[in-house]
């Protein structure tokens, strides 16, 4: 345990200590491995858990922090008052109560499109600057920012508020996509996410029901080792539909903020991993 | 210069609001998609306590709905439907009608991506949510509807060549589009067995299907069991109602000669399906 703060760079230490203190990604993780009794999801891959410590994320997330702080963007702002719904530049805890209604748009929203839109109203950005156009990958101005964001939220529980009406309408609706059967090869996320232990080829898939499971299925950002790239829900997401034989969806349209509605409530109270290293 | 399409009139129906056909998404309505649905628009006749409407009234904007937080339009048209719109309705909305997703993309088999997403008879009927379970009477209809669509070879079904069979098993290739659409031109689609099955053991396979070691072994090659193997390869909800087993066959995912491949793959005493030892299958 003491090895793995040696390997932390001081910057890194200090991101994480301003969010919770002494609970490290990996420590989350540890308890949920043992509070599942060893669940064959969590437990697939002892290298990755052995290198959560060095998580190439926290690089990711240390350029995010500069880029938060810093004034940019056609209005030379930085995004500190940006309110991801605990205030303007309150980022602790903001991540695992998104997606949330947001009464400035009349949305709800998930961190990406939230993030987007305080890009876009307090710096100036357009949907054509790369830094809101490229959502993906470690050098993404994106990715970074949503890292070092999320990060704020480390093994603190899931909790989407649903009090809204639209924050329910959103959760239901992606219960019943959840379930709803459809493409070239009848898939639905519950079929790989509706049991336990079960597999495609090698890879040991999470189940819905478990929820010590599905906090670690819905903590991006991770670092997905084989991809060498920080990943968001978004682009889970996007993976998923690939796979399902999908067509391609919009970043952060209605009906992925409805599907990760309800995948954040479906692990609500579990602590968040992030950042969590993936296969 | 807009419309506003069966679902969105049905949300808006139910609600008792009316709307304002502003900039409504100028998709058609999912039923008058060539050869995918049904003809009954998917959530009129998927919501059961909504009639379905009547065409709407277009209104001028200043009889926009009071309550924005109930029903709220953007440039999308309506974005969301209030409380007493069921979940079923709004997820058809976000799916086929919010441009969520892209569905003008070409796909592989010359269709749109509309035509992935809109559900047909099979997969709705097979869309069970948590603790639902499919009743007799629905897995009666599920059953006869996929038997139907099964086309057997003429001259009967026989076993191709199993090695191009285990080739086609191992892959996972074909089909996908989203963001990084497979060239067809490029490699065949493969079967995609591997990902749900364990067969021959020298290679891991999933296990969201049963595993089908040593299948011929087991089974042997009675004309029964060529018929009922390329049956489930072809539209396995004729045997197993509801299963997770894509249609092979009936979707267009494999031609009758692939099928005839793979089913010498998991036949075929020579194949390493049948000759590999059942017992060194674990691996994992």
């Amino acid at each position: 345990m003491l090895k793995k703060k040696i390997l932390l760079s001081l910057p890194i230490a200090l991101a994480i200590t301003g969010a919770i203190a002494a609970q490290a990604p990996e420590d989350v993780l540890d308890r949920l491995v043992t509070k599942s009794g060893n669940s064959a999801y969590l437990t697939q891959s002892p290298q990755n858990r052995m290198m959560m410590p060095d998580n190439p994320a926290y690089l990711v997330a240390d350029d995010g922090e500069k880029l938060f702080k810093e004034k940019r963007g056609p209005k030379n702002a930085s995004l500190e008052e940006c309110d991801f719904g605990e205030g303007p530049g309150v980022l602790k805890g903001a991540y695992v109560e998104l997606p949330r209604y947001f009464a400035d748009t009349g949305k709800v929203m998930d961190l990406e499109t939230r993030l987007v839109y305080c890009m876009k109203t307090l710096q100036g950005f357009t949907d054509n600057d790369p830094q809101i156009k490229k959502r993906h990958g470690n050098d993404s101005d994106m990715m970074k920012l949503q890292t070092y964001i999320a990060m704020q939220s480390n093994g603190m529980p899931w909790n989407p508020p649903l009090s809204h009406p639209l924050e329910k309408a959103m959760r239901d609706a992606g219960e019943v996509m959840f379930y709803r059967r459809a493409g070239k090869m009848d898939f639905a996320c519950a079929t790989c996410h509706a049991a336990t232990g079960q597999r495609i080829r090698a890879s040991v898939l999470p189940n819905k029901e478990v929820a010590e499971e599905w906090t670690k299925a819905i903590s991006w950002p991770a670092y997905r080792v084989g991809q060498d790239n920080v990943r968001s829900s978004q682009h889970r997401l996007l993976e998923c539909l690939w796979q399902m034989r999908y067509p391609n969806m919009k970043p952060g349209s209605d009906a992925s903020i409805a599907l990760i509605s309800f995948w954040t409530d479906a692990a609500r109270g579990q602590p968040a991993i992030i950042p969590d290293m993936k296969r | 210069m807009s419309k506003i399409t069966p679902i969105a009139a049905a949300i808006a129906a139910a609600t008792s609001l009316f709307l304002v056909a502003g900039q409504v998404t100028g998709q058609q309505a999912s039923s008058a998609t060539p050869g995918a649905a049904p003809a009954k628009p998917a959530a009129a006749s998927d919501a059961s306590a909504v009639k379905r409407p009547e065409p709407l009234k277009k209104r001028t904007p200043d009889k926009a709905p009071p309550q924005t937080e109930v029903l709220i339009m953007d440039s999308q048209g309506i974005r969301m439907a209030p409380a007493n719109v069921s979940a079923k309705m709004l997820a058809e909305y976000l799916i086929l009608e919010s441009a969520g997703f892209d569905l003008s993309q070409a796909t592989q088999e010359g269709t749109t991506g509309k035509d992935r997403l809109v559900q047909d008879e099979i997969q709705k009927l097979c869309s069970l949510g948590k603790g639902e379970q499919l009743d007799s009477k629905a897995a009666a209809k599920v059953s006869e509807l996929a038997t139907a669509t099964i086309k057997y070879p003429e001259g009967g079904v026989k076993l191709g060549d199993w090695r191009k069979g285990r080739e086609l098993a191992w892959s996972g290739f074909g089909f996908r589009t989203a963001h990084n659409p497979d060239d067809h031109s490029k490699q065949q689609p493969g079967a995609n067995c591997y990902n749900c099955h364990q067969l021959a053991t020298d290679r891991t396979g999933g296990t969201i299907g049963p595993p089908l070691t040593a299948y011929g072994k087991l089974r042997g090659s009675s004309e029964e069991i060529l018929k009922y193997t390329y049956g489930v390869i072809y539209n396995a909800h004729a045997y197993f109602p509801c299963t997770n087993m894509p249609r092979m066959g009936a979707k267009g995912v494999l031609t009758q000669e692939q099928i005839a491949d793979v089913m010498a793959y998991l036949i075929d005493p020579a194949s390493p399906v049948n000759t590999s030892a059942a017992s060194g299958m674990s691996g994992m």
